[in-house]
């Protein structure tokens, strides 16, 4: 699935935020949201390439995608049906 | 999903060393952002941390700052107990500490580590 097919909620900007704030902020961001939809987060830690998937498998959401765009990665997470 | 999970991370290092006192909250914070209940304990040197203005002055290299991962632990339900030895051995009252610490002793430690997932010392 390419990046333009994703129907994206909320994107958030997690670019230089150091371990562990980018799942800190995706966990309260995604809280915001409702089961089903996909929220984009931008980072710049290297330890989110294994920190994010990590997370949404652990919480029940689901890594749609992920690809790096220059020095920046980037996800796109759907919360998943049970998640608060 | 892991909201029956609990953490126990016990902090043992201070201002000493700043990336040893970063770490167990580092750990912790991704733990509350996992939907994980955290309990961190603080012995010794560790104590030190949870003295109200220390938190802030704490920044490891490559590391959220110190202060802004307590606030986020504080904020996402991750309770801080403090060893009460260890308390009257600096001279420390509960009015000394962060808001929402809670002064335990031996027993809370086991009670929490022996209730816990899994626990994890620095």
């Amino acid at each position: 699935m390419s990046q333009t097919e994703i129907e994206t909620a909320v994107v958030l900007d997690a670019r230089g935020l150091l371990c562990p704030m980018p799942i800190v902020k995706t966990a309260k961001a995604m809280k915001e949201l409702e089961p089903g939809q996909v929220l984009k987060v931008t980072a710049t830690d290297r330890g989110s390439l294994a920190d994010i998937p990590a997370w949404a498998k652990s919480t029940g959401n689901e890594l749609l995608e992920q690809h790096e765009e220059g020095d920046t990665f980037v996800f796109f997470l759907r919360k998943g049906e049970e998640v608060q | 999903m892991a909201d029956h999970e609990k953490l126990v991370v016990m902090v043992t290092h201070g201002p000493e060393d700043p990336e040893l006192a970063t770490i167990p909250f580092a750990m912790a914070g991704a733990a509350v952002a996992s939907d994980v209940d955290v309990v961190m304990g603080f012995q010794g040197e560790g104590c030190e941390l949870v003295k109200k203005g220390v938190a802030e002055t704490i920044h490891a290299d490559e590391f959220a700052p110190l202060g802004e991962l307590l606030e986020t632990i504080k904020e996402m339900g991750g309770q801080l107990l403090v060893c009460s030895p260890c308390i009257k051995k600096r001279h420390l009252t509960e009015d000394d500490l962060v808001d929402g610490a809670e002064i335990v002793a031996a027993g809370r430690f086991v009670a929490e580590v022996t209730d816990a997932t899994n626990s994890l010392v620095y």
